[in-house]
């Protein structure tokens, strides 16, 4: 069973992947900041990751930064949740490291189709 | 170049820089003479430069003149006095020729009285006469104090020439005795008294000659160091005046070439002293004059650089503000909205399960009313994000064929709803273009949707073309068409062509300004042919391969 992440720090989004996830066979665990996050992210050592990309405390972008540069959590892809707001989101979330990045508002239908490319279930 | 002027010394009128013999010999001049002052008195004179260099030149000529004058004075005095001389060295040969004659006359007298005969008193006669005749020469040539002399010795031959005629007589008549008595009474002292008489003046001209010779002398001595003395002196006053002149003006035109160095340099507010009130004077007051506006000038212009550079600063710190702004309010916007569409997706997509059939229209609408929102929300946005220049093209390459079909795919289904054809022409062989390709893509779709939204029924056209560097793109519709008195603001922000128009088509009127400044933004432009009631075609041209110069 593949473990995904979600930090986002809106009940709705968080409840929209609770939602998504709950007929497949991913386990869901949830941070609502940047540096619970990393911290979770770093304690349960999850599959995947999805980031969005503003957050209280920790920025997206540095939390997904900082869980590249750790050996322990390089290995984990990240989906980082753009907002489209300023020209090269897409390239600052690249460089940060992410292995994806989906601009909101995203259709869940995508966001399952990409989870399950990033991390197939077992 | 720059290195060169690099290494030049401070003093940079270059003059002083590498002082040669003559130099060094001014320097030691104006430090240990009292030449430095006199430059610095000259310098002050209030005159101008051109009566200086008169008033030297005149000084020096006036000298000139006057050692020529008292030269030639000399010369005359020398030549008057040799004259003179000339006179008494003849009158001392007369006198001495009046000696020589009296011998004589004492002579033929003595071989009168021995011999006897005609002959020898013919003789003396004509040696008496002959003497006459010296002396009147003589007596003629006379010099005034010798008059008297002459007097007595006209007095005494006077008297000769009586008693020779008396002995003359007496020895005709063979008195022999009695003409020998006569000589001896009263022709020889007469002889002898006129003797002495000769002797006297000759003596006196001698010595008068000497006088002459000696004034001569002293007068040709006094003639030279005259001439001398003025010729030194001119020399001396000619480099002299040379000298303070020059240095009264070499010395500012040097104040003035470093401090124009300085000022070069961008010593602003620096001054230059010089003691001149001449041309040089009133050179350096309009010198110091000018420093001082520069000073100002700089002063000012360093102040306004300063709130200048505050302003900047103001400015970039409103720019990042508003820029933060944009960022978070975009997610803010964003966020809810995810919510309801993926919400309303997962409804749809069944994953509560079913949906009753009389739900399935209203979660429809609320997913349409919820795209329509997110369209406004990107419009806003977008716009905002070009007033605050922070709209930036991904520029990339891309095949025009893809942009124009991702547009008629995405419309296909709303033209097939309104019963209108949606026709696309792209030719073959369009070269591999540069761009934003979604920003492209957007203008294009905001043409042919507003094309679609304002026509009623026929068709709407996209058409693309090469034309050398540029790629025109045009979407012509069978729509209402513009009025012509509305065309030229048609593409301001939330302009339509008429506010009814709004009421009847919908939309905020965000879509053709967004368009403009993006086409824009890749170095193009757009236009509008239209006639009310028989539709619009709308233009816009960009170029082939956008440089990030002309996207800027």
């Amino acid at each position: 069973m593949k473990t995904v992440l979600y930090v986002e720090d809106n009940e709705f989004n968080r409840k929209i992947v609770r939602q998504l996830l709950v007929r497949t066979s991913y386990r869901l665990i949830e941070a609502v900041d940047g540096e619970a996050g990393v911290t979770t992210a770093r304690e349960a050592g999850p599959d995947l990751v999805i980031m969005d990309i503003q957050l209280p405390k920790l920025s997206g972008l540095e939390a997904t930064r900082q869980l590249r540069a750790d050996p322990a959590t390089a290995g984990i892809p990240i989906i980082v949740i753009t907002s489209f707001a300023l020209a090269g989101d897409e390239e600052k979330a690249r460089e940060a490291g992410a292995a994806a990045y989906l601009a909101k508002p995203y259709s869940p239908r995508e966001l399952l189709a990409m989870i399950r490319q990033l991390a197939p279930e077992s | 170049m720059g290195s060169r002027q690099d290494e030049r010394p401070a003093d940079s009128t270059g003059l002083a820089s590498r002082p040669g013999p003559g130099e060094r010999i001014a320097r030691v001049l104006l430090a240990y003479w009292p030449l430095g002052p006199l430059v610095r008195r000259v310098a002050r004179l209030r005159a101008s430069v051109h009566t200086k260099l008169l008033g030297a030149f005149l000084l020096i000529a006036l000298l000139l003149i006057v050692m020529g004058i008292t030269g030639l004075e000399s010369i005359a005095r020398v030549a008057r006095q040799s004259r003179l001389l000339d006179q008494a060295r003849e009158r001392v040969d007369a006198m001495r020729q009046i000696e020589h004659a009296l011998g004589l006359q004492m002579n033929f007298m003595r071989n009168a009285l021995l011999l006897r005969d005609d002959a020898t008193i013919e003789s003396m006669f004509r040696e008496n006469n002959r003497f006459q005749e010296t002396f009147d020469r003589l007596e003629a040539a006379a010099s005034p104090d010798q008059r008297g002399t002459i007097r007595d010795i006209r007095s005494a031959q006077d008297k000769v020439m009586a008693t020779v005629a008396r002995i003359a007589g007496l020895i005709r008549e063979d008195k022999a005795d009695e003409a020998m008595d006569l000589h001896l009474s009263e022709g020889y002292p007469l002889y002898r008294e006129i003797a002495t008489l000769v002797t006297r003046a000759v003596r006196a001209e001698e010595a008068g000659m000497g006088r002459l010779r000696d004034g001569v002398e002293v007068t040709y001595r006094r003639a030279l160091l005259l001439t001398g003395g003025f010729a030194a002196a001119s020399i001396v006053l000619a480099l002299g005046l040379g000298f303070v002149i020059s240095w009264s003006f070499i010395l500012p035109v040097r104040e003035a070439g470093g401090f124009l160095g300085r000022v070069a340099k961008g010593d602003f507010g620096a001054s230059i002293d010089v003691p001149n009130r001449d041309e040089f004077g009133a050179l350096a007051r309009q010198m110091n004059e000018m420093s001082r506006e520069l000073h100002e000038l700089y002063d000012a212009q360093r102040r306004a650089a300063h709130q200048l550079q505050v302003l900047n600063a103001e400015l970039e710190q409103a720019s990042r503000a508003k820029s933060n702004f944009l960022a978070s309010m975009s997610h803010e916007l964003r966020t809810p909205m995810n919510a309801i569409l993926g919400f309303t997706e997962m409804i749809r997509d069944g994953l509560y399960g079913d949906v009753p059939p009389e739900i399935q229209d209203p979660v429809s609408d609320i997913h349409t009313c919820g795209r329509q929102l997110l369209g406004l929300i990107n419009n806003v946005l977008d716009l905002s994000k070009i007033e605050a220049g922070h709209m930036e093209l991904a520029l990339g390459e891309y095949v025009v064929e893809d942009v124009v079909n991702t547009v008629k795919l995405s419309l296909r289904a709303l033209a097939a709803t309104k019963g209108l054809d949606l026709v696309a022409t792209v030719p073959t062989g369009l070269p591999l273009a540069t761009g934003d390709s979604k920003r492209i893509t957007q203008c294009l779709m905001n043409l042919a949707g507003n094309a679609l939204k304002f026509t009623r029924e026929g068709r709407v056209e996209i058409r693309v073309a090469a034309e050398g560097e540029s790629l025109l793109f045009a979407v012509s519709d069978t729509g209402i068409g513009i009025p012509v008195d509305q065309i030229e603001n048609i593409f301001e922000e939330f302009r339509q062509a008429d506010a009814t128009v709004s009421r009847d088509f919908g939309g905020t009127g965000l879509g053709l300004s967004i368009t403009r400044k993006l086409v824009e933004l890749h170095g193009g432009r757009i236009w509008v042919e239209s006639q009310a009631g028989k539709g619009s075609t709308f233009f816009f041209s960009i170029p082939v391969r956008v440089a990030r110069e002309a996207a800027a």
